[in-house]
């Protein structure tokens, strides 16, 4: 009885952004991603870009893009083309030779099948499809896009009989065929004009001019085509020569009436003449011979002539992106009865989610784009050593190579399978595609297959990112958090702790960077044209900034380089342009490529918060601190290596600027970029530092064992690094550091407006929240550092700590501190040793409860070695704690934390103030004389 | 050149707005580039920033502006479409040649549109012998390859033993002459014997040619024959006796005999093995590989009998007709030819055993002298067409021209050949040099290092993962290769070949590859290990793996 109860609280509880959540899913197309798989199908097919002739340069000095790169860029845009009657992209990738495969969504059925029947179709329904064409067309047309590759192939129809475009975007990534050897379009489709332009490929253009353009009139006269065919039931021009088809085509500009001609032509004209008004009068529209007077699809749509079809279609509703200034809720409303969100059962959960979370899915459970189509025998390519040239100059040109049949275009779509996804998911339980997010218990596991999950968990994270099971439960938790951004804020703090799930890093990232507001409207208030001054070494640093990825090199990811970068420089008056802002605006791009709004965004997040006052013009003094508070950080975590480093002259000056002048998106590849950030962005302002260290730590044998020219040598070009190691270990690093240790002067000041984001996550009582709240965001009380100047900053090797942060580790105001919250648990704290140097007469006056007295003056002998007595021995047992050094002269500190680290004494740092400072605060002890 | 062109088609369009603002009437009047290169929102944000538009035309403005770019650009549209009609209509543009030049793309480019394909029995018998090689059968075709191999042996020590014995009869019947100048020969005797000899010499050696010759061409006839057979009678479950046939040969083959007579060939080779990474970023992983021995060590058939002879050879088949080849760089002189020197030797070498899948080395060097002749004619023809690039590099190209026309290869050009008789190379690039390697002072910019980047290229664009390269870019070494230029030598090969390899990773996305260095087998030992020394430094080498922590 119990069982069946608790299922019927949790619908209860299910809060309104659970319901929103569905409602969004199940009744508008989601804003954030595409929309849902439903009853579409993952279709694939595959054509070659034209190779480049053999060297030769663009006009930068810098080798051509491949033309296949160029069209990788030029697709991205097409996933964001949403529309009822387009085929949805989802996904372009590069094979061997210059080969592209296109994903997107696939109907096998289409107009095709209507000529198999070789009959006629009745008017009403060629009127629809009419409509439904045009409807594709026109928003194409809006986004500044022409299809031109129309013909019965490409229109598909979904299981309602609703036309679906395929193939619009052909056109469009290929600039205009400009990158393809074939033409675009079926050869009886092409529109006169395009015929007479010519041939758009460049080594093929018929009058050796400039390509020129097909517009959107040259998709109406295909349509015209397309519905003359269907009206009659057979298909133009199919018995005779190519060349005559066009000939014929050409020669119609001096006939008077273009549909009775073509009839004639086909013996057909009694069907014609049959044909109700309105559909002649659209086949004469469409099949107008001069562009000027043929009508748009815009045009058509209002034409009276489809007035009656017009009526019967619902209007579609382009639906609001997760940023943006209107409400993403205010059309919702709550059906009257709930019950029926809940009824479907028995559905299949999986074709809900979007296309590309299933196409993610798909690969993750191995899916093979080349294999599929190897399968289908699309792909058939020939041994290549039957296809090696025989003579090649000197300049790299080949002869000799016969002409390869299996380069040849064929671009019939093949359905991917997902039998095998979902055989990898047949366990998954219905309740796990819907998680109910304001349920404490929801985040346990409470199915069997969730009891494998939380077992995943402990798993390396290139293994989660892997495991398809996982990976689903993480898109379809972070989905449904993403989409009650911000209100689930904290919520996706807390999950973005576990992972980040590769297919939505980017919102993620822009979530935990606190992104809000309309950053569209505020991104296209910047002006990006004018040119300015920091132009020249942009352009200089866009073609060198990780350009072995494909989407960065692609001229399209070049013109957004420039304009994120430069929407940057010219909103930032203050700061300026450094060499090295271009790595830093890469991982940011990569992940929203097609939203360059958000990326400007995240960018314009990012740099205040860890690079605070890096582009300043004169950066010196901000980095002169920071690689002293770095190399303070080495002394403290590793003193070996900094006393060797130190010894042979190797100081970050030479080698750490471009770490943290890039947050390291200078020396690592984009794919461990993002797992450092992932932890990075989790982290505060002094996380850099941890990583900095923990790189170091990775190369520690080769860097002690080599003398400086080596380790120049070595840190030109990093060697591989252990990303998971380093952040594991950076971590580890971070929790032993006390926070007033990294303390810089010029660091952010603390925020003014009491921002939620650190103090309201530190109420999930985690040890992770330690990672998070910035030293800086506390307010500055007269217990906190004070600052140095630079030049005894530089002097101190050891770094201090505040006297707050003594109190705090020491638990000298136990678990009240005012400051701390009371969760905070104890694992997440260093432990930590005191060591007074004052004098025994000082000491027994009142010091801090657990220290231990060594007086500085007899302390060391001449040897640098410490003069054993019974505190000595318990500083050596307590090594690897923290040690904390107090005197009440900060130099002769400081001397004595030297000392300590010539000894290889780790973590040694020293009080700020001095004792002096705690004498304040009364929470200095004095012992009982009897001991 | 090309910005030229594009700029035809660039036309400036007012943009005109109208606004109220209070009583007073405001007009924004801007120029706009045609076609609109910009973002409509970017535009517009520009103008709102710019012109200090109020905030309260922001979307009559957008609308206004995103309708005037439509209408102007569709108008730009419509007038280019006709324009383009017009001219043919006035006849400015051949109609036929048109239609024909769309027609030729479509059926050149497009499989739907394209012409069948006639059936090629060389791919078929490619796919055969790449199924069968990767079956049980695989054993059974390299045991007949081998049997034809000893036969060939036979003939061709039979042919050395018939000529070695017709010059020492030549020799003494010299001799006797020789010893009967001046008293009843004379010089003239002595010339006409000599030549008679040589003659006799000619005559014989022709005629073992031909006979290897046909032989060779019955083996590669038969074989290919009993290839496909197989190949059917495999597809046939029904017919067994042709899988006992197999399987009692595999027996055979296990029990064939070990013989050490090749292990004191193999010490004389020595070895190096690296694993690098490369690129600044993103690394890709590759291996090199330094070796001291004779170029034609890896092309050499060897008798089955030491275990990793069969195996190797193995290895070559299956990869034959599969996306990992190896290549080979050979260094030639500017003939098309197998008449001298190392050309020679590779020629005896590659004759030493039938290829039962590509033409026999002649016929594949007559078809590279004709497709040379080819490339020649095209090359020319360009230069005439591009008078302008043939004066600027004018002078210098005198000689090379003289060359072209004696249709020699000119330095840094290179022909291939493919074999599948070789024992650890399928392709062989024969990189023409000049008498400059011999010498000190060749540059990155000498037309053999171009070579050799060609030749990288060519592997990314075929597939060819293993590529042998000669370090010193001679095959033996003489007098004036001292120490000094040796080193000199490797260092500039080691360097160019790192920066290929770098570029390579652009060409095809960084696919891991084997490089091996080949050096002379007449260096020392010592040098050897000099130049091991050498290439870590300039390559980086990856960091052992240390598998416990210390921590």
């Amino acid at each position: 009885m119990r069982a069946e109860y608790i299922p019927c609280v949790k619908v209860k509880r299910q809060r309104v952004t659970d319901i929103v959540d569905t409602l969004h899913r199940r009744d508008v197309y989601s804003g954030m991603s595409m929309k849902p798989l439903r009853d579409a199908m993952l279709g694939a097919f595959t054509f070659f870009a034209s190779p480049l002739p053999h060297d030769v340069c663009g006009s930068n000095g810098l080798p051509l893009t491949p033309n296949s790169i160029k069209i990788l860029g030029r697709f991205q845009v097409l996933k964001t083309i949403c529309h009822p009657r387009l085929c949805q992209y989802v996904d372009i990738s590069r094979g061997k030779h210059e080969r592209l495969v296109v994903v997107a969504e696939h109907y096998e059925n289409n107009l095709m099948n209507f000529h198999k029947q070789c009959k006629p179709l009745c008017p009403d329904q060629v009127l629809q499809i009419a409509y439904e064409i045009l409807e594709g067309l026109d928003y194409m047309n809006r986004h500044g896009m022409v299809h031109r590759a129309l013909c019965p192939q490409n229109v598909l129809l979904d299981c309602k009989g609703n036309v679906k475009l395929a193939k619009f975007g052909f056109y469009h990534m290929t600039d205009r065929g400009a990158d393809v050897d074939f033409p675009i379009g079926h050869p009886s489709y092409l529109a006169p004009e395009v015929i007479a332009q010519g041939l758009t490929h460049r080594s093929r253009s018929f009058y050796g001019k400039a390509p020129s353009v097909s517009g959107p009139k040259a998709d109406v006269w295909s349509l015209g085509v397309l519905l003359f065919e269907l009206c009659v039931g057979r298909r133009l021009w199919q018995n005779i020569e190519k060349n005559e088809s066009f000939k014929f085509i050409l020669n119609l500009g001096c006939m008077d009436d273009i549909v009775t001609v073509l009839a004639e032509e086909h013996g057909c004209l009694e069907v014609i003449k049959e044909l109700p008004e309105n559909l002649t009068i659209l086949l004469r529209k469409c099949l107008t011979f001069l562009p000027s007077k043929r009508p748009t699809p815009a045009q058509l749509l209002d034409d009276p002539v489809l007035e009656h079809v017009s009526g019967l279609m619902e209007p579609f509703y382009k639906s609001i992106s997760l940023f943006s200034s209107s409400l993403r809720s205010a059309h919702l409303e709550l059906p009257d009865d709930i019950t029926n969100l809940c009824k479907d059962e028995g559905e299949d959960y999986l074709t809900e989610r979007a296309i590309d979370e299933v196409y993610y899915l798909w690969c993750l459970a191995g899916g093979d784009l080349e294999k599929e189509l190897i399968n289908k025998d699309i792909i058939r390519s020939k041994p290549s050593i039957c296809t090696i040239s025989k003579f090649i100059l000197d300049d790299g040109q080949s002869f000799g190579q016969g002409r390869d049949r299996s380069f040849l275009l064929d671009d019939t779509t093949v359905t991917l399978s997902l039998c095998q996804l979902n055989n990898r998911l047949k366990d998954v339980a219905g309740e796990a595609y819907y998680p109910l997010l304001e349920d404490e218990q929801s985040n346990l596991p409470h199915s069997s297959s969730n009891n494998e999950l939380s077992s995943t968990v402990s798993l390396p994270l290139i293994i989660r990112e892997r495991d398809t099971e996982y990976q689903l439960m993480r898109i379809v938790l972070f989905d449904r958090l993403l989409k009650a951004y911000p209100y689930k804020k904290n919520h996706v703090w807390k999950e973005a702790r576990v992972d980040i799930p590769p297919l939505f890093r980017g919102l993620v990232w822009a979530a935990l960077l606190g992104v809000e507001g309309d950053i569209q409207a505020k991104y296209d208030g910047i002006d990006k044209d004018t040119p300015i001054p920091t132009d020249r070494q942009i352009e200089v640093d866009i073609p060198r900034c990780h350009q072995y990825d494909e989407l960065l090199s692609s001229p399209q990811g070049h013109v957004k380089f420039r304009r994120v970068l430069k929407a940057w420089v010219v909103s930032h008056p203050d700061l300026v342009y450094w060499q090295g802002l271009d790595s830093l605006c890469a991982p940011f791009l990569y992940l929203n490529f097609n939203n360059e709004a958000l990326a400007y965004a995240c960018m314009s997040a990012f740099i205040p918060k860890y690079l605070y006052n890096f582009f300043l013009k004169d950066n010196s003094h901000v980095i002169q601190e920071y690689l002293t508070v770095f190399s303070q950080s080495i002394a403290f975590h590793d003193p070996e290596l900094s006393s060797h480093l130190n010894e042979i002259g190797f100081i970050p000056d030479l080698y750490a600027i471009p770490w943290f002048l890039t947050m390291f998106t200078h020396v690592f590849p984009l794919h461990k970029i993002f797992h450092l950030w992932d932890t990075l962005l989790l982290g505060n302002s002094s996380f850099p530092f941890c990583i900095g260290v923990a790189i170091l730590q990775q190369l520690r044998d080769r860097l002690l064992a080599n003398g400086f020219n080596e380790c120049i040598l070595l840190f030109s070009d990093l060697p591989e690094i252990d990303i998971e190691r380093c952040v594991r270990e950076s971590i580890n690093l971070f929790c032993w550091t006390p926070k007033s240790a990294t303390y810089r002067q010029h660091a952010q000041a603390p925020k003014t407006t009491g921002d939620g984001s650190s103090i309201s996550i530190s109420s999930f009582g985690k040890t992770s929240i330690y990672l998070q709240s910035d030293y800086q965001d506390f307010t500055k009380t007269d217990l906190s550092r004070e600052p140095l100047k630079l030049s005894d900053l530089k002097a101190e090797l050891s770094p201090r700590i505040s006297a707050e942060d003594l109190i705090d580790l020491c638990e000298l105001r136990g678990s009240s501190h005012f400051k701390t919250p009371n969760k905070r648990a104890k694992v997440g704290k260093p432990k930590i040793l005191a060591v007074d140097i004052r004098s025994p007469e000082d000491f027994n006056r009142g010091h801090i409860s657990g220290s231990i007295n060594i007086p500085y003056n007899p302390s060391f002998g001449s040897d640098g070695e410490l003069v054993t007595c019974p505190a000595v021995n318990t500083l050596s047992s307590y090594r690897g704690r923290v040690i904390i050094v107090l005197s009440n002269m900060v130099k002769n500190a400081v001397m004595f934390a030297t000392h300590l680290l010539k000894l290889n004494y780790p973590r040694v740092c020293v009080l700020d103030g001095g004792i002096n400072k705690m004498k304040v605060t009364g929470l200095l002890t004095v012992p009982s004389p009897q001991i | 050149m090309k910005r030229n062109k594009e700029k035809v088609n660039v036309s400036e369009k007012d943009f005109v707005f109208e606004f109220k603002a209070g009583r007073q009437q405001c007009v924004l009047k801007v120029p706009l580039q045609f076609p609109v290169q910009e973002n409509l929102n970017d535009l517009h944000g520009r103008f709102m920033l710019l012109h200090k538009i109020p905030c309260f035309v922001e979307n009559d403005l957008k609308t206004c502006l995103s309708n005037f770019i439509e209408r102007e650009t569709n108008q730009d549209y419509d007038r280019v479409a006709e324009k383009a009609l017009q001219s043919l209509m006035n006849s400015e543009v051949d109609i036929s040649e048109l239609t024909n030049a769309w027609a030729k793309t479509y059926s050149e480019t497009t499989l739907e549109h394209s012409h069948p394909e006639e059936p090629s029995w060389d791919e078929d018998f490619a796919d055969v012998y790449h199924e069968l090689i990767h079956s049980p059968a695989s054993d059974t075709l390299l045991n007949l390859e081998h049997n034809y191999f000893v036969s060939i042996s036979e003939l061709i020590s039979e042919r050395d033993m018939e000529i070695k014995k017709l010059q020492e009869r030549q020799a003494a019947a010299m001799d006797t002459v020789m010893q009967e100048l001046g008293k009843t020969f004379s010089d003239q005797d002595v010339n006409a014997v000599a030549s008679q000899h040589f003659d006799a010499q000619q005559v014989l050696e022709s005629k073992w040619a031909t006979e290897l010759k046909h032989v060779t061409g019955i083996q590669k006839q038969e074989y290919q024959e009993w290839v496909i057979k197989l190949h059917q009678d495999l597809k046939n479950p029904n017919n067994s006796t042709i899988n006992e046939e197999i399987k009692v040969q595999t027996n055979q083959l296990t029990e064939s005999p070990e013989s050490g007579s090749c292990l004191f060939e193999e010490q004389r080779q020595l070895e190096e093995s690296f694993t690098i990474h490369l690129g600044a970023q993103l690394k890709t992983m590759h291996n090199l590989r330094l070796v001291r021995s004779d170029v034609l060590e890896l092309c050499k058939h060897r008798q089955h009998g030491s275990s990793g002879v069969k195996l190797r050879r193995l290895q070559t088949a299956l990869s034959l007709y599969s996306s990992s080849l190896c290549g080979l760089v050979l260094l030639v002189d500017n003939r098309v030819n197998s008449y001298s020197g190392i050309k020679r030797d590779f020629s005896t070498v590659s004759m030493e055993c039938t290829d039962f899948h590509f033409p026999r080395l002649e016929e594949q060097l007559d078809i590279v002298q004709q497709v040379m002749l080819y490339a020649r004619a095209q090359q020319s023809s360009k230069l005439r067409e591009q008078p302008e690039l043939s004066r600027s590099s004018g002078a210098e190209d005198k000689n090379k021209n003289v060359d072209k026309k004696n249709g020699n290869i000119l330095p840094g050009e290179f022909y291939i050949t493919r074999h599948s008789n070789l024992s650890e190379v399928h392709v062989v690039f024969h990189l023409c040099v000049d008498d400059n390697v011999r010498s000190g002072n060749i540059t990155a910019r000498d037309p053999a290092i171009m070579g050799l980047r060609n030749i990288l290229k060519v592997c990314c664009t075929h597939d060819i993962t293993t590529i042998t390269i000669p370090l010193l870019l001679v095959h033996d070494m003489s007098e004036e290769m001292t120490i000094p230029w040796c080193l000199k030598r490797a260092e500039l090969v080691f360097k160019c070949v790192k920066g290929f390899m770098m570029e390579m990773a652009s060409w095809d996305g960084g696919i891991s590859r084997t490089v091996q260095f080949l050096v002379p087998q007449s260096i020392s030992e010592e040098m050897f290990y000099q130049l091991s020394n050498m290439l870590p430094q300039i390559f980086r080498v990856s960091s052992t793996l240390t598998l416990t922590s210390k921590r």
